[in-house]
């Protein structure tokens, strides 16, 4: 109990200590999240471009449908993984700051028992053996969210399996973060690091002054990021670095792991900061890019990635339907939230998010971690699930998607999984009860609900 | 679990900048999740003059879910009620977006204010005033921007504050000032009698 007092008294120091340094670090406008108007925590980048922290995101997301981004309503399915590139580019920038957003994150987890994922930072190497040196400072920070430190000394007295320290992103793409060619990579950096000197003589705060163009090269062309666009797995390359594959599904390089949608538009945040931070690079990139442009047709691949996106998009917007959408359970794979059609549960992971995966996960075996830092391991066993009907119905009541209007309730013909009959009549006299507002259920027995219909009943009567 | 950190950081924003946007939002108690939302009639309406004062309810989930606001003024505007103040805006409803804050919904709520929405209308009464005798809504809504959002120059605490002073119960003084639009010698009057 002591030791238990004592580490919260350390806390509340580190707390104030890291409001009051917070203050000395100048956030730039770009690295504050929309949503929470703190800096960025665990940054995902959504597929149009737009940043926000992890939880932010996950706690952004619809239950029951797809969701729009916070900040231009385009429509989502997928949860993105991290962003490396940005997690380690903040952490550096602002090491105070993000350490606050931390140790408060890592608080909330403890109260919700589910946990973001854990980078190892020697598992990210963004440049060489010099680099490696001057993020030192930076795999120190990391490395208290491992099992040296009190928090996690904490949460391991209470049993909880989850805060151990997963490798987590690129399993198998843990070296191609590595240069492909030491020596070049190196003449590469000097150059660069030089010309960033030059060009910021004095002026620009400390911690900007630890930045290099090696933080933020493209994970293709290993040069400074121009016009970058980040995948599902998190992964960041350069607009036109990104190859369409002939069969149709663009695919990480490094993770191998499918991008959901077509093209994702570029991060514009982190494009004007590299803009304003490494203006003479970035120049020369542009230049560079230019010819290469108009050589390799990159209009027409980028407009087919659209107009594919677009389509796909369209379709999802469409399939969604209600008889097969499993609400509140997300895909561990590609990130789908909620999983539409297929799902198949992990009945080896302990963890209280559980471990499912969507149908094309499944029959693809990636080899990603959890998406909330799950013990899952390649020989647990899975079991398809079916979609709880009755449980679907009552969620959404409780999430309030049936507030306005009337609803159809779906049941469908063959009973449910889980020995929940498809006609409960004290659950539902329950149901209506509790409905406020002169909710009226009616039953539909359809195989097809339309859920579009709902929602237009939804928007109509407000 | 309300975001409170967002809450503290969205005030300060708010404060910052409430001498050029006019737009104040205060907590009413030390709890940050009900909150008092101050606007200024827009220039050029039959609102123009008048400070209106919009209670704020933070649901649990926010800012993930809208915040809940109704006019604590007595406002005639077809998509306000003007019983109740319930205010029929899509933002504060299935197009709330968790990029959105209190300030932007005050904002938008300032902006229907100058450019009413009848063909979708909370108050079916004054959109239909506003739709067939356009002149006389002008002057039902000048008129009650007079009464009822001109003489709360003092905030709507201070009333009930004094008020209670005098021996009354403070819900019940609550009540009576919200069932006579914020004016306190009504309130008196009423609180007297009863």
């Amino acid at each position: 109990m002591a030791e238990e007092e004592s580490s919260a008294q350390k806390m509340e120091e580190f707390r104030s200590v890291a409001i009051e340094d917070d203050e000395s670090e100048q956030i730039s406008e770009s690295f504050i999240c929309r949503v929470c108007l703190d800096l960025l925590y665990k940054p995902v980048v959504l597929a149009c471009g737009h940043i926000s922290c992890f939880w932010c995101v996950h706690r952004s997301m619809s239950s029951v449908s797809e969701t729009k981004c916070a900040l231009c309503r385009q429509p989502y399915l997928h949860f993105p993984s991290i962003c490396p590139l940005l997690h380690f580019l903040l952490l550096k920038m602002y090491p105070d700051s993000y350490r606050r957003r931390e140790i408060q994150t890592l608080e909330e987890e403890k109260k919700m028992e589910t946990f973001s994922p854990q980078f190892d930072a020697l598992a990210w190497r963004p440049g060489d053996e010099e680099q490696q040196k001057l993020s030192h400072s930076s795999q120190s920070h990391m490395t208290c969210s491992g099992p040296n430190s009190s928090m996690d000394t904490g949460s391991f007295r209470n049993g909880e399996p989850n805060a151990t320290k997963v490798q987590s992103e690129p399993v198998e793409g843990i070296d191609s973060y590595g240069p492909s060619s030491p020596k070049q990579d190196l003449k590469l950096e000097h150059d660069i690091t030089v010309q960033e000197e030059n060009a910021h003589p004095v002026g620009s705060d400390q911690s900007c002054k630890k930045i290099t163009a090696s933080d933020v090269l493209c994970t293709e062309c290993k040069k400074l990021l121009f016009r970058p666009v980040s995948l599902n797995c998190g992964h960041v390359y350069c607009e036109s670095c990104i190859v369409y594959p002939a069969d149709e599904k663009l695919t990480c390089q490094v993770c191998k792991s499918r991008h959901p949608g077509g093209l994702p538009k570029v991060c514009l945040e982190l494009d004007h900061f590299l803009e304003q931070r490494f203006p003479k690079e970035y120049a020369l990139r542009r230049l560079a890019a230019r010819p290469r442009l108009t050589i390799s047709e990159n209009d027409s691949q980028k407009s087919l990635g659209n107009s594919r996106a677009d389509k796909e998009l369209k379709n999802s917007s469409r399939s969604i339907d209600t008889s097969m959408t499993h609400l509140g359970v997300g895909c561990d794979y590609c990130g789908m939230y909620p999983i539409i059609g297929d799902r198949y549960q992990c009945q080896d992971c302990v963890e209280k998010i559980g471990f499912d995966l969507c149908g094309d996960c499944y029959n693809s075996h990636c080899k990603l971690p959890g998406r909330f830092n799950q013990q899952h391991r390649p020989e647990h066993k899975f079991r398809p699930k079916k979609p709880l009907y009755m449980q679907n119905y009552m969620l959404r009541l409780v999430t309030g998607q049936l507030d306005d209007g009337s609803t159809a309730l779906v049941l469908p013909n063959e009973g449910s999984e889980d020995g929940v009959s498809p006609t409960a009549p004290t659950s539902l006299s329950d149901v209506q009860e509790d409905a406020e507002n002169g909710l009226s259920i009616n039953f539909v027995f359809e195989d097809e609900p339309d859920s579009e219909h709902q929602n237009n009943s939804q928007s109509n009567s407000n | 679990m309300i975001d409170f950190g967002r809450v503290q950081k969205e005030l300060q924003e708010c404060s910052k900048d409430s001498q050029a946007s006019g737009i104040k939002v205060s907590p009413k108690a030390d709890n940050l999740a009900r909150l008092v939302g101050t606007i200024p009639g827009p220039i050029g309406t039959p609102y123009e003059g008048g400070t209106f004062q919009i209670d704020i309810t933070l649901p649990d989930a926010y800012p993930f879910q809208p915040p809940k606001m109704q006019f604590a003024t007595k406002v005639w505007h077809p998509n306000i009620s003007s019983q109740s103040g319930a205010i029929c805006l899509d933002i504060l409803k299935d197009q709330w977006s968790p990029a959105l804050t209190l300030k932007t919904a005050l904002l938008s709520i300032q902006a229907l204010l100058s450019a009413p929405e009848p063909d979708d209308p909370q108050d079916a009464v004054v959109a239909q005033q506003y739709l067939k005798d356009y002149q006389t809504f002008v002057g039902t809504a000048r008129y009650w921007t007079e009464t009822f959002a001109k003489t709360s120059a003092l905030g709507v605490e201070e009333k009930v504050q004094r008020l209670v002073e005098m021996g009354f119960l403070e819900s019940l003084v609550r009540s009576t000032l919200d069932a006579v639009g914020g004016d306190e010698n009504l309130a008196l009057e009423k609180l007297c009698s009863a």
